[in-house]
């Protein structure tokens, strides 16, 4: 077994001499706070409201019956490690959204949120 | 003065033969995923009674809303996108004037989709649903078939 030591010791020397790994995240970022939907009320809120409490939305749709204004922020996180001569890469992007529903005199029929961001993890490929 | 290979013969080679392998062999893999998977409870939905307040409930926030021929329409979405690929060469082209060079890369790019329609009313009108991830790697990269 002791023979073995002094190769095994080498090659994993060479492996992580010419071995690197690397980080990133990336944020695009829109300051709006969720919790401010506790004020709006469905049928009563209006569309003023909702931009006082949120802000400006990310993107307005126009719908059947109003328009949707559309809330998004994201939160993505990238992972690389370098092995010699194998490489892996991992990439995860996760979204906070919020979708305000209003009809055509602007009162917010329905709302909906999704909370996701912060699952964007780091991590290996498998 | 004694030779370096003379005394440590195995850590010297193996450290060259690391050097040289670099650049001339090399396999990646490459996973991306946008979006969080959509829950199943979406097949519980039923056209003709389900509404929209029952939809995003249990949804939550849909990806992306458009009106489509007066109804509304709202799409979750989740993308995976997998890669990879190995390359093997020689370069020899400083010396001898040619090189030999081997590789091959896949990309394959899947999608979980669902599609809910609503009536101006709120009410579900049209579900349709595509699970792509349960499709391997591989075999839907190779696959002859047309569309897939």
């Amino acid at each position: 077994m002791k023979r073995f030591r002094e190769p095994l010791f080498v090659l994993l020397l060479v492996f992580f001499l010419q071995s690197c790994a690397g980080w990133a995240k990336t944020k695009d970022y829109h300051p709006f706070d969720a919790s401010g939907l506790d004020k709006l009320i469905p049928g009563k809120s209006t569309a003023a409201q909702v931009t006082e409490i949120l802000g400006a939305p990310s993107e307005i749709v126009k719908l059947s019956n109003g328009n949707a204004y559309i809330y998004r922020r994201s939160l993505s996180k990238g992972t690389g490690l370098w092995l010699l001569i194998v490489s892996f890469g991992n990439y995860d992007e996760h979204y906070d959204q919020i979708v305000i529903f209003l009809d055509k005199k602007n009162i917010m029929t329905h709302f909906a949120v999704t909370l996701d961001a912060h699952k964007a993890t780091y991590g290996l490929p498998f | 003065m004694v030779s370096p290979f003379k005394v440590f013969p195995f850590l010297i080679y193996s450290f060259l033969v690391g050097s040289l392998i670099t650049g001339c062999v090399s396999y990646r893999v490459i996973k991306a995923v946008e979006g969080r998977s959509v829950p199943d409870i979406f097949e519980e939905f039923r056209v003709g009674t389900t509404t929209l307040q029952e939809a995003l409930e249990a949804l939550g926030a849909p990806d992306q809303v458009a009106e489509l021929e007066g109804k509304d329409v709202l799409i979750y979405r989740r993308s995976l996108l997998a890669n990879s690929g190995i390359s093997f060469g020689i370069p020899l082209t400083d010396i001898w004037g040619s090189s030999f060079d081997f590789s091959a890369y896949g990309e394959l790019v899947r999608y979980d989709l669902v599609l809910l329609s609503f009536t101006p009313d709120g009410i579900l009108s049209d579900i349709a649903s595509e699970k792509g991830s349960r499709y391997p790697y591989l075999k839907t990269l190779l696959s002859d078939k047309k569309g897939n």
